[in-house]
């Protein structure tokens, strides 16, 4: 096996297991369809699981499952964070944010989005050591395309949440 | 149809998509 294909395959597994990880979360911490939205959680967990590990597997595929990856990120962020908003501690300290907000989940989450960019920046930059990295910060795949998506998804988000009740 | 305008044809598809999945989410998760 070449170094490439160890590395890769690392990268998958702890990205699979991450994944496993949050669907087990998820059902401790809430039932499965208890609600009209409550298979979105199973369904992004269970693609992370099954779906994207394949589609970053192969050359062809790999930019499907990145964008998939880093769209479930997205998502998992803002409903966590909507979940944070609305169940705000009382009173605010430090470990009030730390301990009763879901910024550990959101950070574990954002762990699986940067192990989806490394599989894909390893990809397509390759392991070359004078390999430098080129391109426009805010155009596709760069972190910069990610914040405005990131941006924009919580705006469309926020707007269903407020202007359609 | 060439690959071009294929292309941003599924672009503008899959934005209209994601922009009502992503607007009826922000009202189906009521917390």
């Amino acid at each position: 096996m070449s170094t490439r294909t160890y590395i890769k395959t690392l990268l998958i597994v702890a990205l699979t297991a991450l994944s496993i990880g949050g669907l087990i979360l998820h059902i401790k911490i809430h039932p499965f369809m208890k609600y009209s939205y409550g298979f979105v959680p199973y369904v992004s967990c269970l693609l992370s699981i099954a779906l994207i590990p394949c589609l970053l597997s192969f050359r062809k595929t790999l930019d499907y499952g990145y964008v998939l990856n880093g769209m479930l990120v997205i998502i998992g962020t803002i409903t966590m964070t909507h979940f944070s908003i609305i169940h705000w501690p009382k009173t605010i300290s430090l470990e009030a944010v730390l301990m009763d907000t879901t910024l550990a989940d959101v950070t574990i989450l954002w762990a699986k989005f940067f192990i989806g960019k490394a599989i894909f920046d390893l990809e397509i930059y390759g392991y070359r050591t004078d390999q430098l990295k080129s391109g426009i910060s805010w155009r596709y795949p760069h972190l910069g395309w990610w914040m405005i998506h990131l941006v924009v998804i919580s705006i469309v988000y926020g707007l269903g949440s407020l202007a359609w009740r | 149809m060439n690959k071009f305008r294929l292309f941003k044809t599924g672009w503008w598809i899959l934005h209209v998509v994601a922009i009502i999945f992503f607007f009826w989410l922000g009202h189906a998760v009521q917390l």
